[in-house]
């Protein structure tokens, strides 16, 4: 049985996008076990937090929450526990509330730092009826987190994993990471040597497979239920990929006065505003590609 | 605390590091066929498309092509008719209209993990907008389709 380490790298469709694991330095004798377990822990964040599957335990609290406390599974409460926080500190800037702008006709909604209520032993009640909750916004870098913890409990030492932008990286090696133009996505605008730390991204939506067209953001503001429109493109940098993917949705929102909370978790920023000018928390890692 | 730094040059002088694709070679047909079912062997049933496992499992290799993305993928299924296992074998990203190109794709045939494509020299990571997965989903459910009607 080799004592080396093995280099391995997979990639799943996972999560309603292509999540990447990449082994550095595993235990050369079970790589392939490892890395199923890494994407075992994203497929069951998918399967528990999933707003479309009716068995997920989102789709549980969209539909009982209001009548009854609802119990969850630990990782879905832990979700909703940093989701409510997040959005308690950000004023309202985050919100895993969606009713309001799925249904147009529901009306505003209750934001879900009020409507949502964490109670004893992983159950869960909502204080408002028609109170829908999307986690889209958070269980992305969440999962990447459960597969983060997944490898290393198995002994990988050094390893990134990558949900569709939303990444992580651990080990001694720092990991080089591409940050696309969130204006052309053709084009990389800035790179990053990634060592212990998580990583996530937002743009205006868009989608290769059919455009390299950037067209309306995914993000949403709750104030107004519309999409985001002042800043193209936002990443974060955060100790955890949870935080990171939940605060892009909030630079996304409102742009620099953002840097409190920033500060606050421990995080720093880029953020490329609708002018095209590309701001940077000044404890930004990253080098900008300059043009030569 | 609150003092954001600005980048002097707008995004639009911003160059490209010569990146008009992006390639990513995960593993071969064979490997996905032995990691979907272990110490079966495979009997082809459509040339370089559809296999038979020993142990009544198929084995489909697909591939996915959008404006700018091509995947190939396999699916494996289970002697049930579910679905066991999807892997993407690659995945290349082209902004140069490439994709459709037929002496493009072709430089990609017949190689193996061990005898990787990067078009980037260096193996990298890339964060931005999300890429959906969609049209992948898509050609599972089509494979699966094929399979009820044609193998069951």
């Amino acid at each position: 049985m080799p004592a080396t380490s093995a280099n391995l790298r997979r990639a799943r469709p996972l999560l309603g996008t292509f999540v990447e694991i990449d082994l550095d330095d595993a235990p050369g004798h079970d790589a392939d076990e490892v890395i199923e377990a890494g994407f075992a822990a994203v497929a069951d964040v998918h399967r528990l937090m999933s707003f479309h599957d009716p068995d997920s335990d989102v789709s549980r609290l969209n539909r009982d929450a209001f009548t009854r406390p609802v119990l969850v599974h630990p990782w879905t409460y832990f979700v909703l526990k940093t989701a409510v926080d997040i959005a308690r500190l950000s004023e309202g800037a985050f919100d895993v509330a969606v009713a309001g702008s799925a249904q147009p006709s529901a009306g505003l909604s209750p934001r879900a730092g009020s409507a949502v209520e964490l109670l004893a032993d992983h159950h869960v009640r909502f204080n408002h009826a028609g109170v829908k909750i999307d986690l889209g916004g958070i269980a992305k870098g969440f999962a990447v987190d459960c597969a983060v913890e997944a490898l290393q409990r198995r002994g990988v030492r050094s390893a990134v994993v990558n949900a569709g932008g939303d990444l992580a990286a651990f080990g001694p090696r720092a990991q080089i990471v591409d940050i696309r133009d969130p204006t052309a996505p053709e084009r990389i605008l800035c790179q990053l040597a990634l060592r212990d730390t998580a990583m996530a991204s937002s743009a205006r939506r868009f989608d290769p497979f059919r455009s390299a067209d950037t067209t309306e953001s995914a993000v949403v503001n709750p104030a107004t239920r519309q999409p985001a429109r002042g800043i193209h493109g936002a990443t974060v940098c955060a100790p955890t990929c949870i935080v990171a993917d939940a605060l892009t949705k909030i630079v996304m929102i409102t742009g620099q006065r953002a840097a409190g909370l920033l500060t606050q978790f421990q995080a720093s920023a880029m953020l490329v505003a609708a002018d095209g000018d590309i701001l940077t928390t000044p404890d930004w890692q990253g080098d900008l590609q300059h043009a030569a | 605390m609150s003092g954001w730094l600005k980048w002097t040059a707008p995004a639009a002088a911003i160059m490209s590091v010569a990146s008009p694709g992006y390639a990513m070679q995960y593993m071969s047909v064979e490997e996905a066929q032995k990691a979907a079912f272990p110490g079966a062997s495979f009997t082809e049933v459509q040339a370089g498309r559809v296999w038979k496992a020993s142990n009544g499992g198929y084995f489909y290799y697909d591939h996915v092509v959008g404006k700018h993305l091509l995947i190939d993928y396999t699916v494996a299924i289970g002697p049930d008719g579910r679905v066991r296992k999807v892997e993407i074998l690659n995945y290349r990203e082209s902004y140069g209209g490439e994709v459709h190109d037929a002496n493009w794709l072709g430089q990609f045939v017949g190689k193996g993990s061990q005898n990787e494509v990067r078009i980037n020299s260096d193996i990298r990571n890339i964060s931005g907008a999300t890429l959906s997965s969609t049209h992948l989903t898509e050609g599972v459910k089509k494979v699966l389709t094929y399979h009820a009607s044609h193998f069951r």
